[in-house]
Formats: C-alpha cells, sequence, structure tokens
C-alpha cells in the first residue's frame, strides 16, 4: 500500500489545488463580461419612469445592495464568505429571489433527466459496442455506420427531428413542459405518469446520441483488448471464452468508466438544447438566461456546482483506478 | 475477476439506485409546492360551481383559460409597489393597467381613448382653474378581506408611493401636489402648480387615474411595520399575503407556471359594475421557454390567448383550417398601437444633414419590412400615412392629414433620395462609390439589441437601403444589457457603432399622442445620465419644446389640431428619427376550440373591447363575455 | 509514406466518407462561380417561400397565349376551390339555416352553389359555431364567388392621360403559356428563408463559411493539444503536472459555458467568423492534449528513444524526429474529429444567438437559429431548416467515416 499512499497524496494536492483554482475563476469569469448588470435590472424597474432623479436613485440602491461598486477583490472576500455559509446571494436577473432557490427548483429537472438518460446510453452503448467487437460480421457491419450517423447527429439535430415527427406530427408526445399543461405538482399517479410521458422525448434525445458515442468507443477498446497476445493465448490453452470475456471486458471498460464519470460530472450543464427545444425545465436554460442577463451570482453559483461535481468524480475515479488497474501504481513510480 | 464483478456490480447497484431516487426527485418541486396547493384546496371547498368531483390538481379544461407570451420566467412576487416582480399576469402599471389582480380607479379603453371607472364611480371631474380632479369611489368596490375600498386607500397609497421613492411616487412626484380623501368615497387629486398657479401637467395627472393601483391601506402599514421603514425591502418583499380588489389572486406558481384563481366574492359582479363574474375560474400560463413552443401550444389548442408575435399566423386558419383567429381578419391582424422608431445619432459625421436623414429614410424599403419582419401584421404606410400617431382612429384624428401631405415619402424611393442628395451637395467626390461629407466617407452602423428577431429583421433592410444610394451602413446587434446602457446614457453624445439605432415609441394611452411626441422630440431628457424616456439621439428644438409644453394646458380641440399638426411637420421636416412599422399594444390571437366569445373588430360590444388579451384596461371586461364552445 | 496513402485510399469506409466530403467541397467551391448572386441578397417580400420555379405574372400575359382545350380543366379548377371538406361544411351550414338534409346533394355542384348564394347570410348567428369558423365561411363564400363563370378576365390599366381604366388585354380560360418564353423566372430549389433569402445560394455560402470555421477551429485545437500533450507526455515531472492541471481546469469548467461566456464577452462587434473559430479552438483542446499524452507517455520508453537520449539529441529534435512519426496517424485522426467537432459547436453558439454576425455571412447554425425563431420547424417549412440539418450531419459523418477508414488502416487489429 506504500505506493498507494504517495499516489493519493499526490491526487489529492492536485484536487485541493484545482478546486481553488476553479473557484476563484468562477468568481472572475462571470464578472469579466461587459455591460453593467445593475443597469439592466434598473431599466426594467425603471420602465414607465418619467423622470431621472427617481431612476438615479434606484440605481445607487441596488449597486450598493449587490455591491457592484466595490472593488473586485473585496466582492471576491465577502463572496467566499458567504459560499462558506452556504448562501450564495441575490439572483440579479430575477431579484429578489435567492439563487438558491432558483438554483433548487430547477437543478432536479436537470439531474432526474439527465442521470438515467447518460446511465442508460452508457449501458446500452456499451453493451452494443462490446458485441458487436465480439461478434463481429454483419452485426458490427451494420452497428458501426449507424452508430457514426446518430451520433454526429447535432444535438439540436435529434431534438428538433424527434420533436417533429413525433410530437407535432403523429401527436404521441407532448410538445414542451416537464408535466401535463393542466396539472398541479403533486404525489399522485396521474402526475406522476404525466411527467414520465413529458419525460420520454428529452430523454431519448439525449440517449440516443450518447448511445452512438459509447458504442463506437466500446467497439475500439474491445477490438484492441480482443486482438491481445494474453488472449490468443488463454485460447489456445483451451480457457473458456466466458472466463476470457470477463477479464477483456474489465480491461476494455476502464476508459469508458473515465468517460461516464466525466458524464456524469458535467450533466448538471448539458441538457440545454434539450431543455429549450422541448421547453423542459432545467438549470441549462436558468443558466443561459443567467448568462445573457448578467446574473453573476447564478452564474458563479451553477458553475461552482458543476466544477464541484466534475472535481469530485474525477478525484473518486482516479482513486478507484488506483485500485483496479495496477498499472497505474507502476506507472506513477515510474 | 471477483474483485472486478465486485466493482462493477457495486457500480451498477450505485446507478440504479441513483436512479431510482432521480426519479421522485421530481417529487421536490412537488414538495416545495405543496404548502401552496393546501391553502387553495381549503378555499375550493366551499367553491360549489364547479361540475362532479373536483380534482384540486389538475386544472378543468373548460373552466380555464390559457394565455402564452406574458409570462417568460418564473414569477418572483406579488407587491404591488415594485415594478420588477416578472407577474405578468397581475402586476403591470401602464397605460393599459393590468387589472386582473390589482385594480385602478379607472380603465383605459384605447379603442375610444377614453377612461372607464373601475373601482371609481361615474367620471371625474376637473375644478375650473383645471388644477384639481374629484372623483368617487364606487360603493361597492371591496378588498378581498370584505373591507370596502374607500378614498383613504387611494390617498395612503399615494403618500407610500412618495414617502419611499418607488419607481410610480418617483414617476409622479413632479405633477402631482397630493391625493386626499375627502370624504369616505371621495378623492380629491391635486395637480402641481407652475409659477402662473396653471397644473404643471393635467395630463399626466389625469392619466395616473387609469395607470396606478389602489393598494390597501391596512395591508400597506402591515408591509411597512414588516420592512421596519427600508425602502428597498418595501419594494423587494415578496407580499405574499398582500390584499387585492381584483377578481383573480394566486392559487399555483412554480418554475413551470402560473395559475390564478376566480375570487367568487368579487364586487365587481354588483350591477353597478359588471354584473357577473368572470367566465373562466382559473388563468394559467404556463412557462415557455420560447416562442416556437408557445406557438406549438397554441396550434394544439393547449393555449386559449397568445401575446407572442406569432409570425404567419394567417397560415393557422389558411392553411391548416385551425379555430385560431386575431382581431382582425385580414392584414394587420391587431390594431397598432406603437412605433418602433429608428434613431439617428445627430452627432455622428453627416447625420446632422437634414437631407442625409431624409434620404436614408426615403430609401429604406418600408413593405419589404412589414412584410417580412412583421409578416405582414402592421399597416403599411400606404394604409396609414408617416406622422407621429399610431393608426388608431382616434389619434388619426387629432392632426390634419392634407396639410402634411406633400411631406410623406414612399419607401424604396432611391432616386428621390439620391436627388436630394445631390442637392445638399453629399456627393461621391473620389470615385469609391461612398458619398462623402465634409471630406469623410460615409460609413454608419445600425443597430438593434440581439434576439428581437423581428427588429433585427427591419435593421438589415435599413442597411441593405444604404448601398443603393452610396451611404455605407452595417449592422451590430450587441446584447440588450450592453444596448441599453449605452443608449440610455444621455449625458455624453453616443460612441461610435450607434449612429443609427432602433427603440420603441409610446403605445396607447390616455396621454397619448403627446407622450410619445414628447418622448421622440423633448430636449429635456438630454443631460440624464440615465434616461429611459427617449430623445435617445439628442435631438434639440426650441419650437419642439415650446409645442410640447403648451399642450397639455390647452383644451380646445382645435388649437390642440393645430399644434398636432405642427409637431408632425416638423417631424416630417427634420427627420431626427423615422417610424419603421406600426406594432400592436399587445398581440392577440385566439384559439375557439375550447372558448368563443372573444373580442373581434364588429362584435357588438359596447363600450368595444380592445384586443388586449382580455387582462389590460378596459380589455379586461372581454373575461365576461366568454362562453364555451361545448357546455 | 505512398504505401501508407495507397492503403488509406483502398479502405472503403475512407474512400466513402471521402467522396462525400469531396462532393461538398466541389459544390462549395463550385457553385459561387456559376451563379453569382449575392449569398444574402434580400429578394423575397415576405417568409419562407416554398420551394419550386417562379414565373412572372406580368411577363407571362406579354408571351404569346396558346390554347389548349384540355378535358379536365374546369373540373380541376372547381375541385380547387369547392373540394369534398368544402362541400360537407357548405352542407352543414346549410343544414344550421334550415334547408332539409334531403334536399342538399354535394355532388351536384350547380344546385349546391345555387342553395349557396340564396341562402347564405354573413350576419347570420348559427348556435354554436365559434367566430373562427364564421369566418371561414365568409372566406369561402368569397373565394366561391364566379366559380362557375366560362368567361376569361380583362385586364385593364390606367391611362395616363384621361385617369380611367382601359382594357388592354383580356385572359381566356384556356389560354396556357410556355414557361420557356417567359422573359423573368426564378428558380427557388430550396424556397426562401424568412428574410426572403435564397435557400440554396445561401446554404452553400454558409456551408463554406462553416467549413471555414470549423478548419479554423480544429487546426488550432490540434496544435495547441499536441504541443501540451507532447511536452507534458514527454518531459513528465512537474512539467506534466503543471499541464495536467491546466488540463483539468478546462474539464472541470464546462466549456459550453466558457465558450458563452467569452462569446458574450466579446461582443457581437468582434463576433467575426475567424474570431469564433478562435474561440471554439482555444476551448476544446483537451481531449486531444490528454490522448497525445497519454499515446507519448507509453512511447517514451521505447527503444530507438532511449537511443535518442543516449546518443545526447535535445529534447525538441527527439520530440520532432522519434516521437511525432508515431502519433502522426493519430494526431491526423485528432484534427478530422477536431474540425467536425468545432463545426458542430460554431453550429451550439448559433442556435444559442452568440455566433458570429448576421450580416456579414451566413453560416449553417445562424440558418438554423433564424428558421427556429421563425419558428419553421413547426409550421412545416422543412425547406428552412432540413436541407441545413442534413448538411451539417453529411458534413460530420462523412469526416467521421474518414476517420473510422483512416483508424482501421492505421491500427490493423480495426480491420474487418
Amino acid at each position: 500500500m506504500k505506493g498507494y499512499r504517495k499516489y493519493f497524496l499526490n491526487k489529492m494536492l492536485w484536487f485541493v489545488v484545482t478546486l481553488v483554482a476553479a473557484f476563484i475563476l468562477n468568481f472572475i469569469l462571470p464578472r469579466l463580461m461587459p455591460g453593467d448588470p445593475v443597469a439592466a435590472i434598473v431599466s426594467r424597474l425603471a420602465q414607465g419612469m418619467s423622470n431621472s432623479t427617481g431612476v438615479q436613485a434606484i440605481y445607487e440602491q441596488y449597486t450598493e445592495l449587490f455591491g457592484t461598486n466595490k472593488p473586485m477583490l473585496e466582492q471576491f472576500f465577502i463572496y467566499m464568505k458567504n459560499v462558506v455559509r452556504g448562501d450564495f446571494g441575490f439572483s440579479f436577473s430575477q431579484y429578489p429571489r435567492p439563487v438558491s432557490e432558483v438554483i433548487k427548483a430547477s437543478i432536479w429537472w436537470t439531474i432526474a433527466l439527465q442521470f438515467p438518460a447518460i446511465i442508460v446510453g452508457w449501458i446500452i452503448g456499451n453493451s452494443l459496442g462490446a458485441l458487436a467487437a465480439y461478434l463481429k460480421g454483419g452485426f458490427d457491419k451494420v452497428l458501426m455506420p449507424v452508430s457514426i450517423f446518430v451520433s454526429n447527429l447535432p444535438a439540436f439535430g435529434m431534438a428538433v427531428i424527434l420533436l417533429v415527427i413525433f410530437a407535432v406530427n403523429l401527436k404521441w408526445f407532448p410538445t414542451s413542459g416537464g408535466y401535463g399543461f393542466d396539472l398541479i405538482p403533486n404525489m399522485s399517479w396521474k402526475f406522476l405518469w404525466s411527467v414520465i410521458v413529458h419525460y420520454q422525448l428529452p430523454f431519448w434525445s439525449i440517449v440516443a446520441i450518447t448511445i452512438g458515442g459509447q458504442a463506437i468507443g466500446m467497439r475500439s477498446m474491445a477490438i484492441y483488448e480482443l486482438n491481445a497476445d494474453y488472449v490468443k493465448y488463454s485460447r489456445f490453452m483451451g480457457i473458456k471464452d466466458r472466463k476470457i470475456i470477463g477479464y477483456v471486458f474489465r480491461n476494455a471498460m476502464l476508459p469508458q468508466v473515465t468517460g461516464l464519470a466525466l458524464s456524469i460530472g458535467t450533466m448538471v450543464g448539458g441538457a440545454l438544447v434539450a431543455e429549450i427545444i422541448f421547453s423542459y425545465p432545467g438549470l441549462g436554460t436558468t443558466l443561459l438566461s443567467g448568462v445573457m442577463g448578467q446574473d453573476y451570482p447564478l452564474i458563479s453559483a451553477a458553475t461552482l456546482i458543476i466544477t464541484a461535481m466534475v472535481l469530485i468524480a474525477n478525484f473518486l475515479i482516479e482513486i478507484l483506478y488506483g485500485f483496479i488497474d495496477p498499472r497505474i501504481k507502476a506507472a506513477q513510480s515510474d | 475477476m471477483k474483485r472486478v464483478s465486485f466493482v462493477l456490480s457495486v457500480l451498477v447497484a450505485l446507478s440504479m439506485l441513483l436512479a431510482a431516487c432521480a426519479t421522485p426527485a421530481t417529487e421536490a418541486p412537488a414538495a416545495t409546492e405543496a404548502a401552496a396547493t393546501e391553502a387553495p384546496a381549503a378555499t375550493e371547498a366551499p367553491a360549489a360551481t364547479e361540475a362532479a368531483a373536483a380534482d384540486p390538481n389538475s386544472l378543468p379544461r373548460n373552466e380555464t383559460l390559457y394565455f402564452n407570451g406574458q409570462q417568460w420566467g418564473p414569477v418572483v412576487g406579488w407587491n404591488p409597489y415594485s415594478n420588477s416582480n416578472n407577474n405578468a399576469l397581475a402586476i403591470a402599471q401602464q397605460d393599459s393597467a393590468r387589472v386582473t389582480m390589482f385594480e385602478t380607479p379607472y380603465a383605459y379603453n384605447m379603442l375610444d381613448g377614453k377612461q372607464y371607472p373601475l373601482l371609481a364611480d361615474g367620471d371625474y371631474v376637473w375644478n375650473d382653474a383645471r388644477t384639481e380632479i374629484t372623483f368617487k369611489i364606487n360603493a361597492a368596490a371591496k378588498w378581498s378581506d370584505g373591507t370596502p375600498v374607500t378614498a383613504d386607500d387611494v390617498a395612503y397609497t399615494w403618500a407610500t408611493h412618495v414617502k419611499y421613492s418607488t419607481p410610480t411616487g418617483a414617476a409622479n412626484i413632479e405633477y402631482i401636489e397630493n391625493i386626499e380623501a375627502v370624504d369616505a368615497q371621495t378623492v380629491v387629486v391635486k395637480a402641481k402648480l407652475n409659477a402662473d398657479g396653471a397644473a404643471v401637467n393635467p395630463l399626466l395627472v389625469s392619466a395616473y387615474l387609469s395607470t396606478n393601483y389602489v393598494i390597501q391601506k391596512a395591508w400597506t402599514e402591515t408591509l411597512e411595520e414588516r420592512v421596519a421603514g427600508d425602502a428597498t425591502a418595501l419594494l423587494a418583499d415578496t407580499a405574499e399575503d398582500v390584499v387585492y380588489s381584483g377578481p383573480y389572486h394566486k392559487y399555483f406558481a412554480d418554475d413551470t407556471k402560473v395559475v390564478f384563481v376566480r375570487d367568487d366574492n368579487y364586487w365587481g359582479q354588483d350591477a353597478s359594475m359588471f354584473g357577473a363574474l368572470p367566465a373562466p375560474k382559473y388563468l394559467a400560463h404556463t412557462i415557455f421557454k420560447d416562442n416556437a413552443a408557445g406557438f406549438t401550444a397554441l396550434k394544439a389548442g393547449e393555449v386559449d390567448v397568445s401575446q407572442q408575435f406569432n409570425s404567419n399566423i394567417q397560415e393557422l386558419w389558411l392553411n391548416e383550417n385551425l379555430p385560431i383567429s386575431t382581431y382582425l381578419p385580414e392584414a394587420p391582424y391587431g390594431i397598432g398601437a406603437s412605433l418602433p422608431t429608428a434613431f439617428f445619432n445627430l452627432t455622428s459625421n453627416g447625420l446632422d444633414q437634414v437631407a442625409v436623414r431624409k434620404a436614408i429614410a426615403m430609401a429604406v424599403d418600408y413593405d419589404t419590412i412589414i412584410s417580412n419582419a412583421m409578416t405582414n401584421q402592421s399597416a403599411t404606410f400606404t394604409q396609414v400615412p408617416r406622422s407621429l400617431m399610431n393608426p388608431t382612429p382616434g389619434e388619426q384624428a387629432m392632426y390634419d392629414k392634407a396639410a402634411v401631405a406633400d411631406l410623406q415619402w414612399a419607401g424604396k424611393d432611391y432616386e428621390g433620395a439620391m436627388a436630394l442628395l445631390d442637392e445638399a451637395g453629399v456627393v461621391d467626390t473620389d470615385g469609391d462609390g461612398w458619398r462623402e461629407f465634409n471630406g469623410e466617407k460615409l460609413s454608419y452602423v445600425a443597430t438593434c439589441p440581439n434576439g428581437w428577431s423581428d427588429w433585427q429583421a427591419a435593421i438589415e433592410v435599413v442597411a441593405a437601403a444604404g448601398k443603393e444610394i452610396g451611404i455605407e451602413i452595417t449592422t451590430n446587434y450587441p446584447e440588450w444589457s450592453v444596448y441599453q446602457t449605452v443608449v440610455t446614457k444621455s449625458d455624453a453624445p453616443l460612441p461610435a457603432g450607434y449612429d443609427i439605432f432602433m427603440m420603441w415609441s409610446d403605445g396607447a394611452g390616455p396621454t397619448q399622442p403627446w407622450g410619445r411626441i414628447r418622448k421622440l422630440l423633448s430636449s429635456e431628457f438630454i443631460g440624464m445620465p440615465s434616461n429611459w424616456n427617449g430623445n435617445w439621439g439628442q435631438y434639440s428644438n426650441p419650437d419642439a419644446d415650446a409645442l410640447i409644453q403648451a399642450i397639455p394646458g390647452e383644451t380646445d380641440p382645435a388649437k390642440l389640431n393645430e399644434y398636432y399638426t405642427e409637431l408632425v411637420n416638423l417631424y416630417l421636416t427634420e427627420v431626427p428619427s423615422f417610424t419603421l412599422m406600426y406594432r400592436p399594444q399587445s398581440f392577440h390571437a385566439v384559439n375557439e376550440s375550447v372558448w368563443t366569445g372573444f373580442p373581434h373588430e364588429g362584435d357588438g360590444t359596447n363600450p368595444p373591447v380592445p384586443p388586449l388579451d382580455m387582462t389590460d384596461g378596459w380589455g379586461v371586461a372581454g373575461l365576461y363575455n366568454l362562453t364555451l364552445v361545448n357546455p | 509514406m505512398k504505401h501508407t496513402i495507397q492503403q488509406i485510399f483502398q479502405s472503403g469506409k475512407f474512400v466513402f466518407g471521402f467522396s462525400i466530403f469531396a462532393t461538398i467541397l466541389l459544390i462549395v467551391i463550385i457553385y459561387p462561380l456559376v451563379i453569382t448572386d449575392a449569398p444574402l441578397a434580400i429578394i423575397g417580400q415576405g417568409t419562407f417561400f416554398p420551394p419550386g420555379i417562379y414565373v412572372n405574372v406580368y411577363d407571362s400575359m406579354d408571351s404569346t397565349p396558346y390554347i389548349l382545350n384540355l378535358d379536365d380543366a374546369v373540373a380541376k379548377r372547381i375541385a380547387g376551390k369547392l373540394g369534398d371538406q368544402e362541400r360537407l361544411d357548405i352542407k352543414d351550414w346549410l343544414v344550421a339555416a334550415g334547408i332539409p338534409e334531403n334536399e342538399i346533394d354535394t355532388s351536384n355542384t350547380e344546385q349546391l352553389l345555387e342553395q349557396w348564394v340564396n341562402n347564405y347570410d354573413p350576419q347570420k348567428k348559427v348556435a354554436g359555431m365559434t367566430f373562427a369558423r364564421q369566418r371561414y365561411y365568409q372566406r369561402l363564400d368569397a373565394s366561391l364567388d364566379g366559380l362557375l363563370s366560362i368567361e376569361g378576365v380583362t385586364v385593364a390599366q390606367k391611362s395616363l392621360e384621361t385617369g380611367l381604366l382601359e382594357e388592354i388585354d383580356a385572359v381566356g380560360q384556356s389560354d396556357y403559356v410556355n414557361i420557356s418564353e417567359v422573359t423573368n423566372k426564378r428558380v427557388l430549389l430550396l424556397g426562401t428563408d424568412n428574410f426572403g433569402r435564397d435557400m440554396l445560394t445561401e446554404l452553400v455560402s454558409a456551408t463554406a463559411t462553416s467549413l471555414k470555421i470549423g478548419f479554423v477551429a480544429g487546426i488550432i485545437a490540434t496544435l495547441i493539444g499536441l504541443t501540451l500533450g507532447l511536452l507534458g507526455g514527454y518531459i513528465g515531472g512537474t512539467v506534466d503536472d503543471v499541464i495536467m492541471f491546466v488540463t483539468n481546469l478546462f474539464i472541470v469548467i464546462p466549456s459550453f459555458v466558457l465558450l458563452i461566456l467569452i462569446s458574450y464577452s466579446i461582443g457581437q462587434e468582434q463576433r467575426g467568423p475567424i474570431t469564433v473559430a478562435a474561440v471554439i479552438g482555444f476551448t476544446s483542446w483537451v481531449w486531444t492534449a490528454k490522448a497525445v499524452r497519454s499515446q507519448v507517455v507509453s512511447l517514451r520508453n521505447r527503444d530507438h528513444v532511449n537511443l535518442s537520449k543516449l546518443s545526447g539529441h535535445s529534447i525538441v529534435h527527439i520530440i520532432i524526429s522519434d516521437i511525432l512519426p508515431y502519433i502522426a496517424s493519430y494526431v491526423v485522426m485528432a484534427l478530422i474529429l477536431q474540425i467536425s467537432s468545432g463545426i458542430l459547436a460554431e453550429a451550439g453558439l448559433s442556435i444559442l444567438g452568440l455566433g458570429p454576425k448576421t450580416t456579414d455571412v451566413p453560416t449553417l447554425g445562424l440558418m438554423m437559429n433564424w428558421a427556429m425563431i421563425y419558428q419553421a420547424h413547426i409550421l412545416g417549412r422543412w425547406w428552412a431548416y432540413l436541407p441545413v440539418l442534413i448538411t451539417i450531419a453529411l458534413i460530420t459523418f462523412s469526416m467521421n467515416l474518414m476517420n473510422t477508414g483512416l483508424d482501421q488502416v492505421f491500427n490493423p487489429a480495426l480491420r474487418d
């Protein structure tokens, strides 16, 4: 375990350093955008006002409140203090809603959409890819080009096509929303069923593309492995294929698991296209309108969450790798 | 192997567990709203008007009126003192104020220009010196908690606006001296007087009566106590406990929809007002992410009233035979009320010359703008000649068309524009194909905010016009937050890149067309660091200013006609800005698959119900005429 | 080298992908030479003209009229205005107006029309009829006016002297013109978009721009990824750790957020296509860097590299001559993937409204964006968005096929 300790400490160190750097970047980047967010808020408030002193007063009020007139460094420390307490401040674009409420309202929809979609896509995609590598022949010849084509359709293309075919023309699925337009959220079967029905199109638009990408990747990795020396040797030795397969796929799976971890990490921001096309509630569009409205607190908070999730996923995977793959440990001591 | 299978099975189990947790996670939004649904569920029990077993968690289709195009993004609050609640169906204090939850003393009707009594009883009366308005409050008017609406509420509302410098207070403090309650039913509004003892601006004083809500004194006092005198907190308060007088109030609100429910004790069912309750029990608005989603819902019959700009909406009934219609059966489909205008930056090289400005205005192809950008949802300039007035008959009658007829120009008039430029000596001296002025090539940037598609399409046409007459015009579309910051800074000349820029002008209201003219031509806004009113090109003309000053105090219609005609004359001669198209006050398209009886041209209502999505000004009367298609 | 190229062109997948890509390139290069119209010229007054051949009506009147007596011309003309659905609707209205049902025969056109003309009253309020329906009947009535007449129409022009209308021409119901004789016509294979621009010309121009953006973005991303991967992988140690740290930062801050932020900050003014390409390139090099680095790590312990090290060659020399050739194939594949993802990234940005300026050049993403804003996909205007989607898919598909083909050549194990 001695080698592991050095490995872990190394990983831990970089995890912390990256976290700090990312945190600082998360704060700075939105504030580098040009334009004055307070002016945007004032414009909404001042519509219909006919005199200037009132508008000026409001402008000053809000600048004071949001602290945008203070130097950047001071703003950073205030921000850090608040984040530690869990207070992300007020959202500029949806003032006076606090950022935590804005995010809480939409993040569950995004996670509920993305997480199963990624997992399902990953499992199906990898299975298909592995099968194609193992079976070869006809199945492989069909699967490859289809996967390439589907995985290369841009995400909005897939979403628009699904929308037009299944929702607008065939009317099998609803065209928009997270649940029935005439329902109020509650714990009844009717509501849950409505949620599931509305869930289908956005879900499949993400899964279809994920499957394509995963299948190709897994197929390549599996083929590499299947042609490795140890496989040929084992076959000559008479070891049953089933036993060999287990080892083969364990090795082939490794890069895919990294990919999965990263996908999960970035899933919070990733459903943007599906949300826009299907009018599905979620964090993606909240974030986009935050960017358009220069809502620093919202952007910082959302990207912080994404950053944290990716870092944690990354870190966990690297630790897991250390246990699964002895080569990693060996390479580290190189 | 064992270890791998162990790890793998852990991973798989973990993912299944998380997936299983994820789906019920959709209950989280339900959980946060459970509190909201408890309260209305209680108020639903006594209401016996619905048939069969009422499911408190689904809205009966034939009792709900669905909207789109008003609410983009979640509702932030219910505070009538604030302007920033993003509460589209309830709070909008404007010329035709939104009176579904809160009410104004009078409701403006943009079709005939009159202010009809809402909370008030009978018309308001000016005193002889035109310095005070008196009106009575309808005795039947009540708040949602049962107490009557009194003159005291009106007075206290004004006092609160002033005390806490709310946007309303700041906007009107220079025109209204005070609002007093003479007795329980009578209100006197005192205008601010100028040095001569006449009201500074009687027009704006009378407009206050149909623009601003009356808010209950008792609730205001509760609010004041809660915020302990802090003005910012007063405006930021979400006011979930607000007391209202209107027919609808909050039923449910989350990130995906807002629902209002009717108060069956609404005072307006009294014979002195509407005599009945509004037909729909629920008003619901699903929050769509963009126009396309809302449009799809309209087509599918999931939306009854649409306030979006739906391009080519006539296709829906011409080609697809859907029961969708607009106020007018043919182009322009709606009543134009506002004039999106292209302003010139008068400090740019060459734009201080009338010839250059007028030439550009003459060269623009307005027909293409109207047919491509607005898909014919605007009157053409042949139908309604260019002026400072909107296309409504009321405003069109206020100036003498014949007197300015020869100042009109047709669009796409390349010869005329080039002749004008040649005459003025603005020619191409160095042979590069572009005209010069003062030795510098005429090169301008036409701009409007990014993402406002019909405006962007219009600006493209403006830019294309320049090429035809030898003036280089390119386009640029900054983000709205940047655009507004630059354009509204009127205490310095506009920076480069804003030579021809597009902004809105006022729609229909009791102070129009004076309000619009003031915001287009008055020099009083020059020098303001945050100018949200108008004249962003910083045009200054003392004659115009004098006329603008004189109009509010004038009552003789003949003299007013003279003043307005003179102003139009000035506008068409000097061309400090020019109208690009006509735009309706609100878009209004309806789907008759569930409800019918919507306002339309020639529907015989008296007073005529304006097409304002049945929520604004006198348009709210439309809610009382709705019937079900399949009762 | 020559042998490798021979092998590449023997690979079925590569050839297929390459031919698609080459066709697109050829079209993009040759089309503007043949058809010289400006791609952004607004030629239509109105939105989304359907594909077809547009013949100038005014000129067709000047053309020689030919008289053709076709049997079904009259029936077709009537059926166009009075189809089965319209007949049923008329019957519904008449029944609601009180005419007994057995007196109405929808197949007898003259009798039906006579009953209609005699009984229709636009002001009549039929119970349960929505307002939209009322207006429908008004439109139907207007369109049926003069349906059965066999007379032609008269064309009149306002005389310049008297200001009154003077007859200048008559058009009979059997007059036909030969399209090739009409002076002014325009073929719009893909109709027009919401601005009234010729879709096909615009599409070709947009493809060219998108390809350019993809190339620039791909090259920039590959260069950055290659350099960082090489340096980190070979030199190792602290340099490697620092490079991995920077790479991780870029992974951790979601690229699309970064892209949006940077695009937004640059502002519309500066957002020319090349600038957008550069921005995309600078945010998408991460995977190339990681992949190159892992390849280099496995390469650096090979014998020939150790030999070079012993020989005392400089690091730069070793990297260029010993390591680079071995990963060249990998880099080419990465370049292809970066180009295709660059094109997708630009399309994605434009859909959000953060792409290049609208008026300079069209790009595929911008065309999609405007089509969506004007709701083409909901109104069924397939020509406004479907060709764009197919083009994007074809470009990326062909590039990926080429990539797979190359993969198979360089890794014989993957050959089928």
